[in-house]
């Protein structure tokens, strides 16, 4: 009447899995999940912002701009791929620290939640939006 | 926790390669780190607030002002913003190099420096309005 363990000895129920050792059963004030909500605000904003910098000029009869928004594609299609690495590495590391419980390297909560290679990643988005806007504006 | 470290095993996080910003000293505790994390996010979400006031000016909203300041106001705000979004990056290494280990953070001039350049704008946006 034992569970159907895969490749055990069957004789007694299989211990789940080891203890980890000093858990918290929880992070003490959601401190990960805060900051994954803060990382959800910061690409929120990004996609906004791009989105503003995408749209045609609100009159087109008052703005001195011509309005091919062809230039403006490029960079804040760049951006959004970005975006969507970010996206994509903050969902996986989430998942695989158990929702910002665990990782499985140190055994603590994941600090930082996201690599370091993902904060440079997003000021460097930032920062190319920031270029395209400026030099947008110039020869505009 | 007192002292600002990890209570569960600060040397075996040390000698695995979970690291983040520097090398040497101990882990700090990891609510630290990510306040230092959040504290990094904000600094972005600043520095694209005043990418999206540039965008307002120099792009979406059609302003009869004086081209001179349109290009004033928007390089001000896409510079500070290039400032920012490059010195974030950095501050967060020196803050978390400087938790590691144990030392007082970094100080920066960066806060007044994006206080008084919105104050600026702010200035030339009221002049370009009544200046056309």
């Amino acid at each position: 009447m034992s569970a159907p363990s895969e490749g055990g000895s069957g004789t007694g129920p299989r211990p789940p899995r080891p203890p980890r050792p000093e858990r918290e059963p929880r992070s003490a004030g959601l401190q990960a999940e805060r900051t994954l909500l803060a990382w959800q605000r910061t690409v929120i904003v990004v996609i906004v912002v791009a989105m503003l910098y995408l749209r045609d000029p609100l009159e087109p009869g008052g703005a001195q701009h011509g309005g091919d928004p062809l230039y403006r594609l490029f960079p804040v299609l760049g951006v959004l791929a970005a975006l969507g690495v970010l996206i994509v590495h903050l969902r996986r590391r989430w998942r695989a620290t158990e929702h910002g419980l665990h990782d499985d390297r140190t055994g603590r909560p994941p600090a930082p939640v996201a690599r370091p290679w993902a904060l440079v990643l997003v000021s460097a988005s930032s920062c190319l939006l920031a270029i395209a806007v400026a030099v947008g504006g110039l020869v505009a | 926790m007192a002292a600002g470290r990890d209570p569960s095993g600060e040397g075996k996080a040390g000698s695995s390669g979970g690291r983040s910003g520097g090398s040497r000293g101990a882990e700090p505790d990891y609510r630290f780190t990510l306040a230092n994390e959040r504290t990094f996010l904000a600094w972005i979400r600043t520095a694209l607030a005043l990418i999206a006031g540039a965008v307002a000016v120099l792009h979406l909203v059609p302003l009869d002002w004086h081209s001179g300041v349109k290009l004033a106001v928007g390089f001000a705000l896409t510079g500070l913003a290039v400032v920012i979004t490059v010195y974030a990056p950095l501050r967060w290494l020196h803050v978390q190099k400087a938790m590691r280990r144990d030392q007082p953070l970094p100080m920066s001039a960066l806060p007044v420096l994006t206080a008084v350049g919105v104050a600026l704008v702010c200035a030339v946006v009221l002049f370009g309005n009544y200046w056309s």
